[in-house]
């Protein structure tokens, strides 16, 4: 079924064309991004219910223009045909205000030129099989209900078994002088969350499934319960790992994670601009084993991060960022790419119409290879297939890593002993990492459950993943 | 927009109760690249929330249902009334146990304190600007880029009880990246700071404060693994490692059974013969930007104790969570005031230790009460000298590690924690080279 554009853009569409053309009697470039998402955040537990809109819920409208020199922004959620010469007022003198004052400073203001905008005129509307308003808010609790149930009776051990879904439907309107675009998706995402308790230990993981999707991810969803319960339990008896440095498999969320701190944050091309990024030295060099292929883009696979445009306007792409472990290129937004002098690739996300744009990362993956995940597994002697990624952070300038896992399991003699380890947190320098990929699985898969800061802030909607891949970690 | 709330949410007689938090914000950002302004951004937007409430009884139970939207001041009526009804159906059956909204009351809170209420935002853009840049004067290191927010904000909370209160406030960020080069590589080192009042030696303090530090990182050599290491925390971790007490404390972890904190009982253990933890929250604490009259309820928030030496004298918790528990409501308080130590940092590193000082992102999991995090920077000191490490990770648990610990006379603050600048803890295992 086709998404529906949001009827409070379209409704405004006018109005935004006109006060593009207000700001243009002062500057010689001007855009808008308009943006309306609507959606909601279903919770059940042993204690409670919550049905609230979804933390990613706005709508609102942010203004960009060159003022001379480079660009300011001015973000509002008011408009109205009666208001907009108002609104035009007010962006040019709390923008000129601002940077008025700070003439007294020593600081001046770096140069931007001008965007050079082709003319371009579209619209994407995505598909789902299911509509989230197709489905009354009762149905899906009582759906939850159910799920959270079934979980509840799968062990004994079980302190609580929350289930979570959210929907978003995401409509956005990009208007400049040259460009008039439209967009429409909806991503779903359900997540289970076992908690188990043993005396004074308390564990728990998380199960999920995401996609460009509507309700029908409850589907995917409602298989996963026994399997999350049964993971959650074999948790309360991990012990602690020995720190060292191990033989890995990392899978695919694991993997994903690496792809994502290691090479995702760390081609971002703003960083180019600050010279905070140690990829730069290694464009069109060897970053990684010749197995290791690294896509990221809106349009590299369908997914949460999936778009027809970016939050600037500029069209999503597919960037293969390391070929058969040669490092080719970045990931940018629009101005880092003004100022490189290099091709915008569809990355310039904002985590609001509040907030700024940025180089983001969309879908990040590693790609397949030849391997099986049993012949990975029959290959090392001493180490770990790690499971489960709970957070990570990038290090651009020096490539650390810190990856937070959910579990370590056990392999002595090419075989898992069924030994758990948990929390387990790998560390370490990207490339080593990165180097000693010696097998890659064929099978690749996307979580989209999670979401992705830049340093401790800027929160936006990404996808990871990858293959089963074996390595070599330091893991403590 | 509110009077069109207020006569809408009148008018469906479905509904139990309902509160609006309106907020309108006004604010500026910086954004720096060395010594220069890369894109200036500037924001006005006004946001409503409501909640819709619904009582009900099945099974002899008793229920409040609750939703919450958000509307947009520019959202036509018919899209508002379409959007509470639909919450209003949705909370026909969210099955949280009864509990009651929060009540006026003839308290009078202070208003919120600080300079920047003394001038615009225009105005304490150049004086923030030059005290972020007032230390960038050294000849190896400078600030590589720089990202500053201030917004001034008007909150009003309003509920069918017939509360309503405002209060004004202003909240800035500052996010710096520092670089140094020694004779290897430019290293960096990421700070992210919040403020609520004009402080620019506090700003220029930190600035300076992390040149000398990314100064040690570019010394620095890999971190060596180690066993029951004596581990010195010091500085930002320790706000994320005393959360845990925060979380454990807190109604509705106890009411989820997330937390077995008992009142009365000592959350380190019995015996403990190291420093124990005394923890007070304050609404008021000064240059904290989540610091408020009222918690998101409305309810008026006062100082309160939540550890004595270890021992929980009360769990702090919103007007819902408290009466499950049939308790006191003290609102939300997102500040804490962990009471310094026994000891001067100096004592703590009377014995060979490692002191950590940078993580890329350390991690307190307030659940299983697991700690970790990648080393940025840390100091070793094996006895004879102290050398700069980078690289590797620690890992522990708090319940382990509590049973030990002592907390450092020295005292920082952190935007919304006050305590001890460092903690000594034992036996803990460092994964190095």
């Amino acid at each position: 079924m086709h998404v529906e554009m949001s009827s409070f853009l379209t409704k405004h569409k006018e109005n935004l064309k006109i006060l593009v053309n207000m700001l243009s009697e002062e500057y010689k470039y001007v855009s808008i991004l308009g943006v309306d998402t609507k959606g909601k955040t279903y919770g059940i537990q042993r204690t409670g219910v919550s049905i609230n809109d979804s933390m990613w819920s706005e709508r609102g409208f942010v203004v960009r223009v060159h003022n001379g020199i480079n660009y300011s922004e001015f973000s509002f959620n008011e408009i109205s045909i009666d208001s907009l010469s108002e609104i035009a007022e007010e962006i040019k003198n709390k923008l000129n205000n601002d940077l008025e004052g700070l003439k007294a400073t020593s600081i001046n203001q770096a140069s931007y030129s001008i965007i050079d905008e082709d003319a371009i005129e579209k619209q994407f509307l995505s598909q789902v099989e299911i509509l989230p308003e197709t489905v009354s808010s009762k149905e899906k609790i009582e759906r939850m209900t159910k799920l959270m149930n079934k979980g509840l009776k799968c062990s004994n051990y079980l302190l609580d078994f929350r289930v979570r879904y959210e929907e978003v439907h995401i409509s956005k309107i990009f208007i400049s002088n040259n460009k008039d675009l439209e967009q429409s998706y909806i991503w779903s995402q359900g997540v289970l969350v076992p908690i188990v308790r043993k005396d004074s230990i308390t564990k728990y993981c998380f199960e999920g499934v995401s996609g460009l999707k509507g309700v029908e991810v409850f589907d995917e969803l409602e298989v996963k319960y026994e399997e999350a319960v049964s993971k959650a339990v074999k948790l309360l008896d991990a012990e602690k790992i020995e720190p060292g440095v191990y033989d890995i498999i990392c899978a695919p969320n694991v993997t994903g994670l690496i792809a994502h701190e290691a090479f995702g944050h760390g081609v971002e091309m703003d960083m180019f601009v600050k010279n905070r990024a140690k990829s730069v030295e290694y464009l069109g060099k060897p970053v990684a084993s010749q197995l290791v292929t690294m896509h990221d883009g809106a349009t590299a696979i369908e997914s949460v991060s999936s778009y027809l445009f970016d939050d600037e306007g500029t069209l999503g792409t597919d960037t293969v960022i390391i070929d058969k472990g040669i490092l080719k290129t970045g990931i940018s937004d629009l101005l880092s790419s003004l100022k490189l002098g290099t091709k915008p690739t569809g990355n310039g996300k904002r985590e609001s119409f509040e907030r700024k744009a940025y180089s983001r990362m969309t879908n990040t993956f590693l790609a397949g290879g030849n391997d099986r995940l049993e012949d990975m597994i029959a290959s090392i002697e001493k180490g770990y297939l790690l499971e489960g990624m709970m957070s990570g952070m990038e290090d651009p300038k020096n490539w650390g890593i810190q990856c937070m896992l959910l579990q370590g399991k056990e392999i002595l003699n090419g075989k898992l002993t069924g030994r758990i380890v948990s929390p387990v947190i790998m560390t370490g320098y990207v490339p080593d990492v990165l180097k000693s990929i010696s097998m890659v699985s064929e099978e690749v898969e996307i979580d989209g459950c999670g979401m992705c800061g830049k340093g401790h802030k800027e929160w936006v909607k990404t996808s990871d993943g990858g293959a089963y891949i074996k390595t070599k970690g330091r893991l403590g | 927009m509110t009077n069109k709330l207020l006569k809408i949410l009148s008018s469906i007689k479905d509904i139990d109760g309902w509160k609006i938090n309106e907020e309108k914000v006004e604010s500026s950002e910086l954004f720096f690249v060395k010594k220069q302004i890369d894109m200036n951004r500037g924001k006005r937007v006004h946001k409503y929330q409501v909640t819709v409430y619904k009582n009900f009884e099945e099974d002899g139970n008793k229920y409040t249902g609750s939703s919450t939207i958000n509307i947009s001041p520019n959202t036509d009526e018919d899209e508002v009334m379409e959007n509470i009804n639909e919450a209003s159906f949705a909370a026909s059956f969210v099955k949280n146990q009864a509990y009651p909204l929060v009540k006026p009351c003839d308290t009078v809170q202070p208003n919120m304190e600080s300079k920047f209420f003394q001038a615009s935002i225009a105005q304490w853009l150049p004086k923030l600007t030059e005290a972020i840049f007032k230390a960038d004067n050294k000849e190896n290191g400078c600030v590589n880029s720089a990202e500053l927010f201030l917004n001034k904000k008007n909150t009003r909370i309003m509920n069918s009880e017939g509360l309503d209160v405002s209060y004004d406030s202003y909240s800035g960020q500052l996010e710096f990246i520092t670089n140094w080069t020694e004779e290897g590589e430019e290293i960096e080192l990421f700070k992210d700071i919040k403020f609520s009042d004009y402080n620019p030696d506090m700003i220029a303090g930190e600035v300076e404060n992390m040149l000398n530090i990314s100064k040690e990182k570019a010394m620095a050599v890999p971190t060596p693994s180690l066993k029951n290491q004596t581990v010195i925390l010091t500085g930002s971790p320790l706000k994320k490692f005393f959360s845990y007490y925060f979380t454990h404390s807190n109604a509705q972890a106890i009411y989820e059974k997330i937390s077995t904190a008992k009142l009365n009982e000592n959350i380190q253990g019995e015996d403990i013969k190291s420093d124990l933890v005394t923890i007070t929250l304050d609404p008021f604490l000064k240059n904290s930007s989540i610091s408020s009259p009222y918690d998101n309820d409305g309810f008026p928030l006062q100082k309160v104790a939540i550890f004595e030496d270890g021992i929980l004298k009360n769990y702090w918790g919103d007007q819902r969570f408290s009466s499950y528990l049939d308790i006191k409501p003290t609102g939300r308080i997102d500040n804490f005031i962990v009471e310094c130590g026994s000891k001067s940092i100096d004592e703590l590193k009377n014995e060979p230790y490692l002191e950590l000082i940078e993580f890329s992102d350390f991690q307190m999991n307030p659940l299983t009460g697991d700690f970790a995090g990648e080393i940025r920077l840390g100091r070793y000191y094996d006895g004879n000298k102290v050398i700069p490490v980078t690289g590797g990770s620690i890992s522990g648990n708090i319940k382990e590690a509590q049973k030990n610990m002592y907390l450092s006379k020295e005292m920082q603050q952190d935007n919304n924690f006050v305590g001890p600048k460092s903690i000594q803890l034992f036996n803990i295992d460092v994964a190095g080279n």
